[in-house]
């Protein structure tokens, strides 16, 4: 049998139809469809997917509207969601950190949510994240950047929590022993892990990325200027000097800072959040009670970095169906559940839930009450990296924070040895290059 | 006349569906992605703005795609390099008749057939600063004083990865030439030793020339192969230290992924793929495969 070329153009035109109808199918569908919400979370420990499993059913049987879930994890989340957009499919709801949700806010790509705010009870100033005059996240829960040390070994040299940058590179010289053990982990790579390392840092010397400029009305490059460039430098040569008493470790990433840690190759640590409190309960529970957390020492400032993690609603998806979800989630009396899924890690947004009962029920929170008191004690102190540099937003940190810009000035100071001021003066430059190619 | 007419439906007919198949798998991803390099477009808006060449403009100023085609260059020769003496090597040895050849030849195979997360895992495993076997035995011989961070030094993350991708990718070489030497004419080396030529005379007079082809496309294709590779690199090192191992996929996946700019990226994935046509068409033009073919035999 042949195949004349009028029907092989017509099999051929029929195939590319097939194959483009779905997608044109499925973009006119889930814009309509007021039935079904897709949500994309990040969180994707089991006993969270339980929750949501639970609460979703409920949602289902009250309102009719089906809600489905997918877990890229924290790593692919982003991808993820640029995926759904690109395809014109965006879903209706994102639960993940508010630094990530920001690149979409200013797409334009974020609903305002600000209705849900209210319905729920609001949120603290310091976790709101407003573009454009309108609320674009609803905050669940937050993390702070802070340190974890060997309570044990910190006593039986008769060092206390260190309180100060002197004190902690003290403990880290007196605590250094390697290979066996080293004082603490300065990972200085590009990586997420060393990036949060030197912007909390920065915090605390109250190091500036930007300035506000008010006659412009926009944020300026201002980390090579005066003074900050002079507490960038210092910051930088004090962390190369931290660095001295920590493994090379210039691949680190998160679960490196924790295994380290918990092997007892390291004196000291730090997270965002108490997940390396979790892992190292479960994995090396012997130094677990001896586990204790410090805050980052200040040098000018007591700020923390914070991490707020919140629902966020996209723009041409299913907004009402979205905003009923989310409401019905928070007013859900398992979310406390939810937020015991990693005991101590999720933070809930507001205090008042953290004082209750309720949250304050649960073996873990009951057996490390200090981890509590001390996350109570920093609560006020966080902040996040778009309202760093000023009052108004800042749409210009994913330059650097996207990137592990950071990460890359620890790596060049502590691996390649370049002098800070240089190191300073080119991580300027490249924000500013890449300012320009965004403007 | 007419036959002929039917002979051209026919090889219409048959090549079509693969024709199609290539169409929708190759081309037009190809064609998007180098259409895609002349507009600006992030990962969080659907919309695309056309702005020429710019973005051509951006990463050619950028000493970052200049320094991402050398390391690309360095990992290349390096590994194929690499693959090229151990596949030789270990073909050799396993061209000779001894007792367990067809197991000790399987076992030869085994690392092709190992997907990349796994090798990868094994060597960062074996090459680990603070537990791995290679520092463990280093340390207890007295050849270092302190562990040596193989993925994580300036120094030698490149060669650690170059190790790592010749000791997985060595046995599709030790395939082709083991195949290659097996169809060598036995006559050649025992005119060989008549003439009075060693061991080595005749590996040199005979074998190589046998071989020349055999070589030839093992180094274009692996050359190729390596040239693309992203997996093995991404999964020990990600790039790092300091970009010490990103090569140019890894660069234009940090573009597209990291900074989100799939303008920018497509943009370096176009000099990508013009490169390798270039080396492609060079090759095509110093040797061409029929006639090396021909020598082969």
């Amino acid at each position: 049998m042949f195949i004349g070329r009028r029907t092989f153009v017509k099999g051929a035109a029929v195939s590319a139809a097939a194959a483009v109808a779905p997608q044109v199918l499925v973009r006119t569908a889930r814009g309509a469809d007021k039935s079904k919400v897709l949500f994309v979370s990040e969180e994707s420990n089991p006993k969270a997917i339980a929750v949501y499993d639970k609460i979703n059913a409920d949602f289902k049987k009250e309102t009719g509207i089906e809600v489905t879930m997918e877990y890229p994890g924290f790593a692919n989340i982003a991808k993820r969601v640029a995926t759904l957009i690109a395809t014109g499919t965006p879903p209706e709801i994102v639960w993940y950190g508010a630094g990530q949700a920001m690149n979409l806010a200013i797409e334009n790509q974020l609903a305002d949510v600000g209705d849900v705010l209210k319905a729920t009870g609001g949120t603290a100033e310091n976790l709101r994240m407003i573009y454009k005059g309108a609320d674009r996240s609803i905050p669940t829960s937050q993390q702070f950047t802070y340190g974890w040390y060997r309570k044990d070994l910190y006593d039986a040299k008769k060092l206390a929590a260190p309180k100060s940058w002197d004190d902690y590179l003290k403990a880290a010289k007196a605590l250094n022993d390697p290979p066996n053990m080293y004082g603490c982990i300065i990972p200085s790579a590009e990586t997420g892990a060393s990036t949060l390392l030197l912007e909390t840092m920065f915090m605390k010397n109250d190091v500036h990325w930007f300035e506000w400029n008010a006659g412009k009305k926009e944020y300026e490059v201002s980390l090579d200027k005066g003074n900050q460039k002079k507490r960038a430098v210092e910051t930088l040569d004090y962390l190369n000097e931290l660095h001295k008493n920590s493994p090379e470790a210039s691949t680190y990433n998160w679960g490196e800072l924790m295994s380290t840690y918990f092997t007892e190759k390291a004196a000291s640590s730090y997270y965002v959040g108490s997940r390396l409190l979790d892992q190292t309960i479960a994995n090396n529970p012997k130094i677990a009670d001896a586990t204790v957390p410090f805050e980052l020492p200040k040098k000018v400032t007591d700020a923390y970095y914070l991490s707020i993690q919140g629902f966020h609603i996209l723009e041409k998806s299913n907004v009402e169906g979205a905003k009923k979800y989310v409401t019905f989630f928070v007013k859900h009396p398992d979310v406390i559940s939810w937020y015991h899924a990693v005991p101590l890690h999720i933070i809930p947004a507001s205090r008042e839930m953290l004082h209750s009962g309720k949250y304050q029920d649960n073996p873990v929170i009951q057996k490390r009450m200090d981890v509590l008191k001390f996350l109570d004690y920093i609560w006020t102190k966080g902040v996040p990296l778009y309202y760093w540099d000023g009052k108004e937003l800042n749409p210009y940190i994913g330059l650097y924070h996207n990137e592990n810009l950071a990460g890359w000035m620890l790596a060049m100071r502590n691996i390649k040895g370049m002098k800070s001021d240089a190191i300073v003066d080119e991580a300027a430059a490249q924000v500013r290059k890449k300012m320009k190619r965004v403007s | 006349m007419r036959g002929s007419a039917e002979q051209r439906k026919w090889v219409l007919a048959t090549t079509a569906p693969a024709l199609l198949f290539l169409l929708v798998i190759a081309y037009l991803p190809i064609a998007y992605a180098v259409s895609l390099s002349f507009f600006k477009k992030t990962a969080f808006n659907p919309t695309m703005k056309w702005v020429g060449l710019a973005n051509y403009q951006f990463i050619f100023e950028e000493p970052e795609l200049w320094n991402a085609f050398w390391r690309s260059v360095v990992f290349t020769l390096g590994a194929v390099g690499l693959q090229l003496v151990w596949g030789l090597v270990s073909a050799l040895l396993l061209n000779r008749a001894f007792k367990g050849l067809n197991q000790v030849r399987s076992l030869f195979v085994l690392p092709y057939l190992l997907p990349s997360i796994v090798v990868a895992l094994v060597f960062q495993w074996l090459l680990s600063q603070e537990y791995g076997v290679v520092n463990q035995v280093l340390m207890q011989t007295g050849v270092v004083t302190r562990p040596i961070n193989f993925f994580g030094g300036l120094g030698t993350a490149m060669w650690a990865v170059i190790g790592m991708a010749g000791w997985q990718y060595g046995s599709f070489a030790t395939l082709l030439i083991l195949a290659r030497l097996q169809s060598i004419n036995p006559k050649l080396y025992e005119a060989a030793a008549v003439s009075g030529a060693g061991t080595l005379r005749a590996f040199r007079d005979v074998t190589l020339p046998n071989l020349r082809t055999t070589l030839i496309v093992i180094a274009l294709l692996r050359g190729i192969w390596m040239f693309n590779k992203f997996d093995s690199i991404w999964l020990v090192t990600h790039g790092g230290p300091l970009k010490a191992t990103e090569t140019l996929p890894l660069y234009a996946y940090r573009l597209a992924f990291e900074e989100f700019d799939f303008g920018l990226a497509a943009a370096a994935c176009t000099v990508m793929f013009l490169v390798l046509l270039v080396g492609a068409v060079i090759y095509f033009k110093l040797f061409d495969p029929t006639k090396e073919i021909e020598v082969g035999r």
